[in-house]
């Protein structure tokens, strides 16, 4: 299966590489996984906490070339949106920016649960426990 | 199902009232008479594949009906498909989560708890660091590798446990049991892998 132009480009220079402080008030940490294919990732964001939006967001993906070019999207598209407009970020939108085959559809899927799962993290911290729907489309 | 041949009612691998071979149960358990089990005698499961090769090999059919010759390809086919997942422990046990309907290819991390997600991503990059370090990091990997076959070892002795746990009960938590054990099992894996192979692509 050959990647496409932008999961190579992703993958060769991924963007956003690293970590912020997970005992911050104002970050955010996403800690999932997928265990048929062993791959674990992390997704931080860091929120302003006046205007609501996300002014940095870190990955680290042990994965295959899809799944780091899913998370490594998802933090550049993650950057300058608020954490509401953040929640809208659909693993469709992933998988039709990248090209992603059907057989790496499920490396989307783990961005956007990657995703929901800092955003939820963020707002437990901030002391709102309102639920973040878990992301359930596939395709 | 009646015989396709002579018409009798409940026929055997071979039909008792005419011989003939019916096409074959696709269960590989029930192919080998054998009730599902998670810790299987592998001795006795060689001894059947054995007995069964030699009594369905399509030669002995090439002289009957094509409908039979038939059947005597697709039976071979399963009996070695069911032998070699039933033969591999970890296949086997894939092989019973699906049967007893826990689908292990549509997991999501709320399958995965916390604990190992954090536990496999601290060794992730501790194993990095060694690999793209200096000399001195690189001669970690070793020790890596052989703490990882430490644990491995360890979690195929939790499935052992769980899986003869199984086999007396049936319990439906044993098989959640079973396949958390499994997914550490097969995170503990790519990380073998990555102690001895350049990064995949």
């Amino acid at each position: 299966m050959a990647y496409s132009d932008k999961v190579l480009d992703h993958y060769n220079n991924p963007r956003n590489v690293g970590s912020l402080d997970r005992n911050s008030s104002t970050v955010g940490t996403g800690m999932v996984g997928a265990p048929e294919c062993g791959d674990v990732m992390k997704l931080q964001i860091q929120v302003n906490d006046a205007t609501g939006i996300i002014e940095d967001a870190k990955f680290k993906t042990f994965g295959c070339g899809s799944a780091i070019a899913s998370s490594s999207l998802a933090t550049e598209w993650l950057k300058g949106k608020s954490v509401d407009e953040a929640l809208q970020i659909k693993n469709t939108d992933i998988v039709n920016e990248l090209s992603l085959p059907p057989v790496k559809i499920h490396c989307s899927v783990l961005a956007e649960d990657a995703i929901k799962a800092a955003i939820s993290d963020y707002r437990k911290k901030q002391g709102s426990e309102v639920a973040v729907p878990v992301a359930v489309s596939v395709a | 199902m009646p015989c396709w041949n002579c018409g009798a009612t409940e026929p055997a691998r071979f039909c008792a009232a005419c011989k003939a071979l019916q096409p074959p149960v696709r269960e590989y358990f029930a192919f080998f008479e054998l009730e599902p089990q998670l810790a299987l005698d592998e001795k006795d499961l060689q001894q059947r594949f054995y007995a069964l090769s030699r009594k369905l090999h399509p030669d002995l059919f090439s002289r009957k009906s094509p409908a039979e010759n038939e059947h005597a390809l697709e039976a071979t086919s399963v009996l070695n498909d069911a032998y070699r997942t039933l033969r591999d422990p970890i296949a086997r046990a894939l092989y019973v989560l699906k049967l007893e309907g826990f689908d292990i290819g549509e997991q999501s991390t709320k399958d995965v708890p916390p604990e190992l997600l954090e536990e496999v991503f601290e060794l992730n990059m501790a194993l990095e660091e060694a690999r793209m370090g200096d000399a001195d990091a690189l001669a970690q990997l070793p020790g890596f590798c052989a703490r990882f076959a430490a644990m491995r070892a360890e979690t195929d002795l939790a499935i052992a446990q769980v899986s003869a746990a199984w086999d007396s009960t049936h319990d439906k938590p044993a098989l959640s049991d079973l396949r958390g054990h499994l997914n550490r099992r097969k995170y503990i894996t790519n990380l073998i892998d990555k102690t001895n192979v350049p990064d995949r692509v």
